[in-house]
């Protein structure tokens, strides 16, 4: 029996208020973009805030500072995982003993199903190995550094987190702004969205997807003219058609250029209609996008009424909007037990940033340039602790040997540092989570 | 020919296959309601027990296989046609037919061993087709399919006898909580006026779900009474799917009977998906050959081949099909890697190496778990892994818009006729039968525009017939040999029918 859950709301249709909150997007005329929120008036709508961590994925240094690593990773996520023990059905310590991680170290090979008993152990290899970056995969029936000593059938995901994806790359062919590599995940960490299976969240995937299609088809959105519309998708329109007009038209100029426009007139099935618009825009090519949308408004509407109520038509405004603002999401993410999840709070091997969450109440504010790098991050912590040094004459770098009894020493490290809010972002969810699960009445399952 | 008793297949019944239980109910003639097999539609719940002839045991096995066989074969030409559904019926009324018991005609005694048979040969095929992931995976599709196409085609009174015997936690809407949910999400008109609404946890109709005919909230639901067949069908699969587990976990405890495994084994034998299986020898092609032989390539490949030339770069999937088909067609591995690495132009070695290098070698199962990879068949490229943005992979027919694809087929040779005929094919989803024609048209082109011949169905029109396309890798034998397999072995369609089971009758 399902219970009223936290993943539920994401399937659900009716959060109708939060999608206001969301109008707002990074891409500024400087042509900053950050997907999360090209994208989000969608998807984060149907999303309570305490449900849903967002792990920025930023773009990014190689070789990592291993003081960095050794004193930073890891905590706020190591917390994580053992709360979705205490959390889970399982017994308390399956959450992190059988959850694989994996380590990519120098010429991108990856050291795939890896788990360690505790939190220290982990520090220990991450020290060891100094891997480029780590992803943290599903939780195994047997710890995932057994999974050759069991029978073949035996070793199988159980759990991970439901996890929404969107890649910059993604929009090439939409966007002409900003560079790529860069992107968000939603996560969705409730209990029963972590134990839902390759199919269920198949199938959650393909309710949620409305852009389908290679590079060898240009009309990605395809509304079935025969039915009713779904709900889900008149809704995605209502939102979809309160920021075109800024996102699409301002800030991304899609018809500013011939060849622009003519990726837009792609997408018009009817070919008369296609060559009506060209012709009305090609006699003032200067013409802001915005008025050369009023064109093509203006003339489908012309069309529409001379032939009639014409459902092809009426569609095809509706599926231009959807395909250059709906959402495109990576299927393979979310479908898969066994893919591997960049880990929060992992830095990026090119830019140096730190993957942080994201709240969703933050969305408008958040600024991917913002977000610390770690080599920053390192500054801070020495500059914290030489202000702790100026007062204490000294510090000596030794565990053993009685610390001085100053801040420094028992503030956990990355409280020094400007991660603290995304560390605080973090625990706040957590704890969302704990409280969700305490509310459900054991006795339903 | 000998009757044995097989007084051991009682026992790998009962102990290897979970049986849920339940027993039916209807108001047939008491003779049936009595027999054990009271309805038309079975769940399989039960295994049977009973004795019967290894004579038997076989042939009610071999019989259903071809009935799954047809199923196969009738949804790859077109799933939910008319032709399908026709292709079905003649090889069910052939093979393993089912009588109504209130149709009157049919001797209760004929309806109860029809039902038997029904019931057994299921069986059987369970414990064939349980022994390996593959396995399962194929006769579990076969059955699903052959369940869906059953439940359409009995009458109501059937299908409400079975919605009895399972049990769901289905909700059945009042009209007034039907009316508040429609008020509430704002939905006038998506679901019909006239029918009953029913909320059920969202995880019992997956593919309702994932085609948008139902309405979610609070990870409940809502479906029309028009889509409950799909409900039920989900049950089947899903029970199914675990009695399969259940079966292949019981089966190595199951007596090593001498008298039925050589005949269960032979059976899953027969089955379709066995890989492609490349009888072009390793180092038949080169590096430098492989661009003069695009014009034996299938589409797809041409596809990849094309855009890798174009942008010096295919993405994963991209790579997979066409280094795989390559593979398939005859180049080694250390070709392969000169070939990949030439192809990725505007890449440092060491990016190469870093990036791609494993991958390839790890296709020919050098690397990893070392896997010797096989090439995708169509059905995988067809089924699987949809391209997305910036992929050029996957099936032209399937995945490629109308306009782009007419363009294709008009950019091979094909007249405006003839690219209307293919595109059409496509249009309704017979993808396979696209390929096949446009590679007749090829051949015939070829050799100088054959006279058109009249011939039945989808070859009407070519010249030349060959059999359907099933994967790349034969595309190209097919077409390199000019219709003709190059190994052909003594029944004249060679390893594909072997593999496929699309033409080949099997010879009791």
């Amino acid at each position: 029996m399902l219970v009223t859950l936290p993943l539920v709301t994401i399937l659900v249709e009716e959060d109708r208020d939060s999608s206001q909150t969301n109008d707002e997007r990074h891409c500024s005329e400087k042509g900053r973009l950050f997907f999360a929120d090209n994208s989000s008036p969608i998807l984060p709508a149907a999303v309570p805030v305490q449900d849903i961590l967002s792990v920025a994925k930023l773009p990014g240094i190689g070789q990592v500072a291993s003081t960095i690593r050794k004193r930073m990773m890891s905590m706020a996520l190591h917390k994580y995982l053992l709360t979705t023990d205490q959390v889970a059905a399982l017994d308390p310590t399956k959450s992190f003993t059988h959850r694989e991680f994996s380590f990519t170290i120098d010429n991108d090979v990856y050291i795939r199903y890896q788990s360690f008993k505790d939190c220290d152990e982990m520090k220990q290899e991450i020290i060891r190995m100094r891997p480029n970056k780590i992803d943290i995969g599903a939780i195994f029936t047997v710890q995932p550094k057994h999974a050759k000593m069991v029978q073949p059938g035996a070793f199988k995901p159980l759990e991970k987190e439901l996890v929404f994806d969107i890649d910059m790359t993604d929009y090439d062919e939409i966007r002409t702004c900003c560079s790529g590599r860069r992107g968000v995940h939603c996560w969705v960490c409730d209990e029963q969205a972590r134990c839902l299976d390759d199919a269920e969240r198949k199938a959650i995937i393909n309710y949620l997807t409305l852009i389908k299609g290679g590079s060898q088809q240009s009309k990605k959105v395809i509304l079935n003219g025969n039915e009713e519309i779904h709900p889900h998708i008149s809704r995605s329109l209502e939102i979809a058609y309160e920021h075109f007009d800024e996102i699409v038209l301002r800030d991304q100029g899609i018809l500013d250029t011939e060849e622009q426009w003519s990726k837009l007139l792609s997408l018009i099935p009817d070919e008369d209609t296609r060559d009506t618009i060209d012709k009305i825009w090609q006699e003032d090519k200067t013409d802001s996008s915005f008025m050369k949308w009023e064109e093509f408004e203006d003339t489908l509407e012309k069309k529409m009424s001379k032939r009639g109520s014409n459902k092809q038509l009426e569609f095809t405004q509706k599926e231009i909007v959807l395909q250059y603002l709906y959402p495109r999401l990576d299927e393979n993410v979310t479908t898969h037990l066994n893919h591997l999840l960049k880990s929060p709070f992992c830095v990026h091997p090119k830019t140096g940033r730190v993957c942080t969450p994201i709240s969703p109440d933050d969305f408008e504010t958040f600024d991917p340039f913002k977000v610390p790098t770690v080599v920053e991050l390192l500054d801070e912590i020495n500059s914290f602790e030489d202000q702790g040094a100026d007062s204490q004459a000294s510090t000596p770098d030794d565990h053993n040997a009685e610390p001085p009894r100053h801040a420094s020493r028992l503030l956990p490290d990355y409280k020094k540092t400007s991660l603290k809010p995304y560390i605080e972002t973090f625990e706040q969810f957590v704890a969302g989570i704990k409280k969700a699960a305490v509310k459900q009445d054991p006795l339903a399952f | 020919m000998f009757t044995q008793r097989a007084a051991g297949i009682k026992r790998e019944f009962g102990s290897n296959v979970g049986g849920i239980g339940g027993g039916f109910g209807g108001r047939a003639p008491e003779v049936i309601t009595h027999s054990g097999y009271p309805h038309r539609l079975q769940m399989y719940n039960k295994p049977p027990e009973l004795e019967i002839t290894i004579e038997e045991f076989e042939s009610f096995a071999l019989d259903r296989l071809q009935v799954l066989k047809a199923v196969e074969m009738a949804q790859l030409r077109g799933q939910g046609t008319d032709d399908c559904r026709r292709r079905i019926n003649e090889s069910l009324s052939k093979y393993l037919p089912m009588h109504s018991d209130r149709m009157g005609g049919t001797r209760p005694r004929q309806i109860i061993a029809e039902r038997r048979k029904d019931h057994i040969s299921h069986f059987i095929l369970r414990l064939a087709f349980s022994r390996s992931e593959d396995l399962r995976q194929w006769f579990l599709r076969q059955e699903t399919a052959l369940f869906r196409h059953r439940y359409r085609e009995v009458d109501s009174a059937d299908r409400q006898s079975l919605l009895n015997e399972i049990s769901f936690d289905l909700k059945i809407l009042s009209p007034q909580e039907k009316a508040k949910f429609i008020e509430e999400m704002d939905i006038k008109g998506f679901y019909p006026q006239d029918e009953q609404l029913f909320e059920v946890d969202f995880r019992r109709v997956l593919d309702l779900v994932g085609r948008r005919q139902a309405i979610l909230r609070k990870g409940r639901a809502y479906i029309a009474q028009s889509n409950l067949a799909t409900l039920v069908i989900n049950e089947y699969q899903k029970r199914l799917g675990r009695a399969l587990e259940i079966c292949a976990k019981a089966l190595p405890r199951m007596d090593e009977d001498e008298r039925l495994l050589p005949i269960l084994q032979n059976m899953s034998s027969q089955y379709g998906s066995q890989e492609y299986q490349s009888t072009n020898a390793a180092g038949a092609v080169t590096a430098d050959s492989v661009d003069s032989l695009t014009a034996h390539f299938p589409l797809c490949m041409r596809q990849l081949h094309g855009k890798l030339k174009e942008e010096s770069h295919l993405k994963h999937f991209g790579r997979m099909q066409f280094g795989l088909f390559l593979k398939g067609i005859g180049l080694s591995l250390p070709e392969a890697l000169l070939y990949w690495r030439k192809a990725f132009s505007r890449m440092t070695d060491d990016q190469f190496q870093k990036g791609y290098a494993y991958n390839i070698r790890h296709n020919y199962g050098m690397e990893g778990k070392r896997t010797d990879y096989t090439p995708y068949s169509c059905g995988k490229i067809i089924t699987t892994n949809a391209p997305s943005s910036g992929d050029h992979h996957g099936c032209p027919f399937r995945h490629s818009g109308q306009d782009k694809l007419r363009a294709m087929l008009f950019h091979g040779g094909l007249k405006d006729s003839e690219v209307r005929d293919v595109a059409d094919y496509a249009q309704k989803g017979h993808y396979q039968i696209a390929c096949t024609k446009y590679l007749e048209l090829q051949i015939q082109k070829r050799r100088g525009g054959g006279k058109p011949s009249v011939l039945a169905g989808s070859q009407a029109n070519s010249g030349v017939v060959i059999e359907s396309i099933t994967h790349p890798n034969q595309y190209f034998d097919l077409s390199l040999g000019d219709g003709q397999l190059k190994n052909n072995n003594s029944n004249g369609s060679g390893k594909y029918a072997a593999s496929y089971g699309s033409t080949q009758n099997y010879q009791r």
